[in-house]
């Protein structure tokens, strides 16, 4: 039995409207639509679907491929993931969340591009209402005002392009866009490129993320920095690997923009004291990664280095927050022993941060060894290098937290749970399970990275890339 | 001409956004700029001599030169699209107000 | 058994152990002794399966007579210093955990030495980093963590460039023939060369990558100090050893500029293992730990066996590896013999210790044959090993190189008879004089090394046999061994006749010593100085300022740390200056920049096309 994919934005949409009638029992609309998109992502049908009724270009169509695929059933797992682990935050904001989550399978679904803005347009709104949870509303006003301006950009450039093409359909786009001048496309793409990025987190459109990523708690840390983003990491795959390939020169604009937004978002969180500052910046710096992996074409690592990161940061946000709530503060100094007493969570975390980093045995170094593989593939040796400096910072501020969260005790005498900051739970029992399932797929997709490969690219590549730029199992028994 | 004018409102309010502190006069800025680009919309649409994209008894048939249905019914959701965003700032500009007592984001800026 | 099974068992065997140790940690303790023992047993017993090769999920195995010989080294000094691990359950915040990583950082260690491919290289490679990096944090600083962590991925990042940088060029993983294929591409090797040795020389504690062992083998847990430098430094070895010869150094840059016959990239690393030995020798000199002051010890050593495998000749290189085997011996016993004292005593401040001789006689001898090899004295193993390593730079010329080598030998009478002296002679603190010898299972492990120690000195032909295998598999001219006699270009070396000489020497100094055995003892503060008593004992103390003269002639030499210091810094810097331009709470900033990006983009896209 396949589903039509219009329901993962029809079920959530309609559930938003009638949480906002019964506000008594919203909590558990929100519960059902959740479960029912997590459950129903894994049967809807493949290929394109044609929305109102009208015929393909014409109308409003959903493209259902593997590209697409991958991206909503990481969407709603994750959003699966996030109120199991923190409920109590979540469920005040029933119709928000059901609201965003709907617009964000739209943002991934679509093959339209003005339908794409309005899908944009619905996840960003909700996204705003939920940095007010922050208690900053003047950060929340700042991402407001950044992410119009960015939305107005993006409009511009495409009512640009449909002056140029007389198209809004994605797969004409690209037919008709082939047709044009790379001069003439550079002004169009670069808005568009930019309205994109302010919800990518690309510096140095991402001005928001540190206001509102910083003052966020177990739930909304984890919709930000993986539910939201990696929805905007999808779009941008599809726009830039897809519909709108950048030519080499706006391509090279867009990838030094991508590259510094990696450097810089290392070294900023190499710098950070406060747990979640650090990670708001690694993922700005994942964020980098991906974008340019995604403008080079190179569509496969990419989908990786995001999962890897919205799995990562799901956990370590989550207990990021949670660990401001308990205990009042997050900077990792003040924290030291907090997994004394919190052993899997601890160890979950320690999981997360290693795959980020993207050490063996882990789904982040078969991330890591296709992004290096995909571009020495192509004889490029400039960015491997700059992703392996990148990942010794990286590796450096995530150790110095984890040594810092597990190993309590003065210098120059043994590490003493007795100097624990304390035994406070980080998480509840779901919490934990959630963390620790996460953390569990991270392990065994290491272990297995050819199968995790091909779950996320039955066909091999995504969007015409190569796919895996590098095959482990291949090398079984040495031969090549 | 309509589209000049319509760009020159972006600018105008891309200036305001970026000349003002007050949270309020930011939302108008925005706001200018979103008539800006409805107005650009309408404009590409635009066809000269041409009539409004309804068959009816008369307008009955193709022969006749209309103007871009599409452009008029991507104007239509921005405009919703902007009231919410709009709507969803001035919350904010309330709470802001409320806790800080000011409109003025450079009269808070101890808040991170 | 085969090696897949040895692995899976070692490390099914550490998730039983941390289960275990949950609900017992000495019991824990011991499935560490049982599981590191079984290892070394059945990686013995492999010996007959040399040359196979075999695969365990994406890992590709081949049994190598080299990687067999380092397992071995690695094994001996995991399985020995497991039998001191119940003894510190109770000092670890982690009992569970560690116990747990012991073991897997072990099994990692077995996937390096029999990688087939650089994949699997790389990943037990980084499965031993980072496990022993979680073992470390759990000793006395967390800074010691943290120095190891980032200098071992300063190499392995240099190291997976290479590996991708090889792969890229040649297309393939297999070690052998990735490496193979680079001869044709002279200026790659070069880069290739560089930085995959990288990880190896961060391992080894070659400068400038030495800051690491200080900070690990001084602060580590006292039961992982002896693994640290007795054996995970010689994973560093291995891969010296593959950049020589899996990777053709010697064919690759063999048409380059060359210093006698040394092509100078490889020259260039051997300068810097010759620049390690005088650091470290010099650094160890000036220590107060007796840790630490190991730890510098083996700085020191690490560039005599880089030197050594480097060379990759008849003498020289045999000399390389058989100093692999006599460094871990020597230097796990002497860790092992500081970890028992600081048993007893609590501390391992050479000041703050003294006459331990009296109360733990067993130890002082382990201690004493341990740092006679790591010296370099006949008639233990390290003579031997530092011998054939003069010879093949005597041979060859290498003048600098020489003089180094002869400066760390001298250099290291000065330091390694430091905590001799200070831990182990002179007089016993009253707060020690109620101490007793460790127990039987913990002199076990130190004897057994003594005896390795005297046997790789007396019989060193027994090691050297193997050592001519893996010369012979690599396709070097085995060194020549006749009954226990070792013959090169310049002399021979019969270490049993060096042993009865030595021995001879020793019994008649015993002789005397037992005849004459009437001194009188008197309490250190049972003392006078120009009429005035002293109050402050460590004044006292043998090992105060024990060179202060000599260190002062040095003493404003630069820091390594410091460069590590500036670097972060230097980050930090950027990373401040991106926050302060970036992230501000008015929205007018970001949206300039955003206009600002745009305007920029078409520019330069202007330009470009």
């Amino acid at each position: 039995m396949m589903f039509n994919p219009v329901l993962l934005i029809a079920i959530p949409l309609g559930l938003a409207f009638i949480a906002v009638i019964f506000k008594k029992i919203q909590k558990w609309i929100l519960a059902l639509g959740i479960i029912v998109n997590a459950v129903l992502v894994f049967f809807v049908e493949k290929g394109e679907t044609a929305i109102g009724g009208f015929k393909i270009p014409f109308g409003i169509s959903l493209v259902l491929d593997d590209f697409s695929a991958a991206g909503v059933i990481l969407i709603n797992i994750l959003a699966l993931a996030a109120i199991v682990i923190a409920f109590k935050k979540a469920e005040k904001f029933a119709p928000v969340i059901l609201a965003g989550l709907a617009g964000m399978n739209g943002m991934i679904l679509t093959g339209d591009l003005f339908n794409l803005f309005v899908f944009m347009e619905i996840t960003a709104i909700s996204a705003y209402i939920l940095s007010s949870e922050g208690r900053k509303p003047a950060q929340s006003f700042n991402y407001l005002v950044i992410g119009s301006v960015g939305s107005v950009f993006y409009l511009l450039g495409l009512i640009l392009l449909y002056n140029q093409t007389g198209t809004l359909n994605m797969v004409l786009m690209t037919e008709k866009t082939g047709f044009l001048e790379q001069t003439v496309l550079l002004l169009p793409v670069l808005l568009i490129f930019v309205g994109i990025a302010v919800e990518a987190k690309l510096l140095p459109m991402a001005g928001w993320v540190r206001g509102v990523l910083g003052n966020s708690n177990s739930y909304t840390g984890v919709m930000f920095a993986s539910v939201y983003s990696s929805a905007a990491l999808f779009v941008f795959g599809r726009i830039f690997s897809q519909v709108l390939v950048p030519g080499t020169t706006v391509g090279i604009v867009i990838i030094t923009i991508a590259l510094v937004t990696f450097a810089a978002g290392q070294a900023s969180a190499f710098r950070s004291k406060s747990l979640r500052q650090v990670l708001l910046y690694s993922s700005i710096a994942q964020s980098g990664l991906a974008a340019a992996l995604f403008a080079t074409g190179f569509v496969f690592p990419a989908v990786l280095v995001v999962v890897n990161n919205a799995i990562g940061k799901l956990i370590m946000f989550s207990a990021a927050g949670s660990l401001e709530e308990k205990y009042g503060t997050d900077d990792y100094i003040g924290l030291g022993g907090a997994f004394n007493k919190n052993t899997l969570t601890g160890i979950a975390f320690t999981i997360a941060a290693l795959s980020l980093t993207g050490l063996p045995l882990l789904f982040g170094f078969y991330a890591k060894l296709n992004v290096l593989a995909a571009y020495l593939n192509q004889g490029t040796f400039f960015v491997p290098a700059v992703v392996l400096l990148g990942t010794i910072v990286e590796g450096a501020y995530f150790i110095k937290i984890l040594i810092k969260l597990w190993a309590p005790g003065k210098e120059g005498e043994w590490a003493d749970a007795d100097q624990s900051v304390g035994d406070k739970r980080i998480f509840s029992y779901t919490g934990t399970i959630a963390v620790i399932l996460a953390a569990v797929l991270v392990v065994l997709s290491g272990l297995l990275p050819d199968t995790a490969g091909k779950l996320i690219a039955p066909e091999g590549g995504l969007l015409g890339d190569d796919g895996p730029a590098i095959s482990l199992l291949i090398q079984k028994g040495g031969d090549q | 001409m309509i589209k000049f004018a319509s760009l020159l409102l972006i600018v105008i309010g891309l200036y305001g956004i970026l000349s003002t502190r007050n949270v309020i006069k930011i939302l108008v800025g925005i706001n200018v700029m979103e008539i800006g680009i409805n107005i650009f919309i309408i404009a590409i649409g635009f066809v000269n001599g041409g009539a409004a994209p309804i068959l009816s008894v008369d307008n009955p048939g193709s022969l006749l030169k209309f103007v871009d249905p599409v452009a008029q019914a991507l104007v239509l959701t921005s405009i919703v699209i902007g009231l919410g965003v709009t709507a969803l700032g001035l919350v904010f500009a309330r709470k802001i107000h409320k806790k800080h007592g000011t409109y003025d984001l450079s009269e808070i800026g101890g808040e991170s | 058994m085969n090696l897949n099974l040895i692995i899976i068992i070692t490390t099914a065997v550490a998730l039983v152990a941390y289960l275990v140790s949950k609900v017992n940690d000495k019991a824990g303790a011991a499935m560490t002794v049982v599981g590191s023992l079984f290892a070394l047993i059945a990686v013995f017993l492999l010996r007959d399966s040399i040359g196979t090769e075999i695969t365990l999920l994406y890992f590709n195995f081949n049994l190598t007579v080299t990687g067999w010989y380092f397992a071995l080294v690695m094994l001996m000094a995991y399985s020995m210093t497991a039998f001191f691990n119940p003894f510190w359950m109770k000092k670890l915040i982690y009992p569970a955990g560690y116990n747990f990583l012991y073991l897997l950082s072990m099994a990692g260690t077995l996937g390096v030495f029999f990688a087939k491919d650089f994949i699997t290289l790389f990943v037990f490679w980084e499965t031993v980093v980072w496990s022993s990096a979680f073992i470390i944090q759990m000793g006395k600083s967390r800074q010691a963590a943290y120095v190891y962590y980032v200098i071992s991925a300063i190499g392995s990042m240099a190291t997976l460039f290479a590996i991708m940088f090889a792969y890229g060029t040649t297309g393939t993983f297999v070690i052998n023939d990735a490496f193979g294929g680079l001869a044709a591409y002279p200026g790659r090797a070069i880069v290739i060369f560089v930085t995959f040795i990288a990880a190896g020389m961060a391992k080894i504690g070659i400068f400038p990558f030495h800051v690491w062992l200080p900070f690990a083998h001084g602060s580590a847990p006292h039961t992982f100090s002896p693994v640290l430098s007795g054996g995970l430094v010689k994973m560093g070895a291995f891969v010296a050893l593959l950049s020589v010869t899996a990777f053709p150094a010697y064919k690759i840059f063999g048409g380059m500029a060359s210093f006698r016959g040394i092509p100078l990239p490889i020259y260039f690393m051997m300068a810097l293992g010759a620049i390690s030995i005088v650091v470290g020798t010099l650094m160890a000199i000036k220590q107060e730990d007796a840790k630490k002051l190991l730890a510098y010890s083996s700085v020191a050593n690490g560039g005599y066996i880089l030197i050594g495998l480097l060379m990759l000749d008849q003498v020289g290189f045999a000399g390389g590896l058989m100093h692999i085997v006599n460094h871990a011996v020597a230097s796990a016993a002497a860790f092992l013999s500081i970890a028992a004292v600081a048993y007893r005593t609590g501390t391992t401040k050479m000041s703050e210790m003294g006459g331990m001789i009296h109360r733990m006689p067993i130890t002082y001898v382990v201690y004493l044959i341990a740092i006679i090899s790591m010296a370099g004295i006949p008639p233990m193993g390290g003579f031997v090993s530092k011998w054939l390593i003069f010879q093949g730079l005597a041979d060859k010329g290498l003048l600098f190189i020489a003089a180094t080598a002869f400066f760390g030998s001298i250099g290291s009478f000065l330091y390694v008879f430091r905590p001799l002296s200070a831990v182990f002679l002179g007089q016993t603190f009253t707060r020690d004089l109620n101490k007793k010898e460790v127990g039987v299972f913990m002199l076990f492990p130190m004897v057994v090394l003594t005896l390795l120690s005297l046997l790789t000195g007396i019989f060193p032909n027994i090691f050297l046999r193997v050592v001519t295998e893996i010369q012979t598999s690599l396709g070097v001219l085995p060194v020549t061994l006749a009954e226990n006699t070792i013959v090169t270009n310049n002399g021979f070396l019969d270490a049993f006749k060096v042993f009865i000489v030595f021995g001879f020497g020793f019994a008649i100094a015993f002789v005397l010593f037992i005849a004459r055995r009437k001194s009188r003892r008197v309490e250190l503060m049972d003392t006078y100085t120009s009429a005035e008593f002293i109050h402050t004992r460590e004044l006292l103390h043998y090992s105060h300022s024990f060179y202060a003269p000599f260190e002062r002639l040095y003493e404003k030499a630069p820091d390594t740390m410091k460069l590590y210091h500036k670097a972060a810094v230097k980050i930090s810097e950027i990373g401040n200056f991106a926050e302060a331009i970036f992230f501000g709470i008015k929205p007018a900033r970001t949206v300039l920049l955003v206009m600002g990006t745009v305007l920029i983009g078409i520019i330069a896209g202007g330009v470009l096309s």
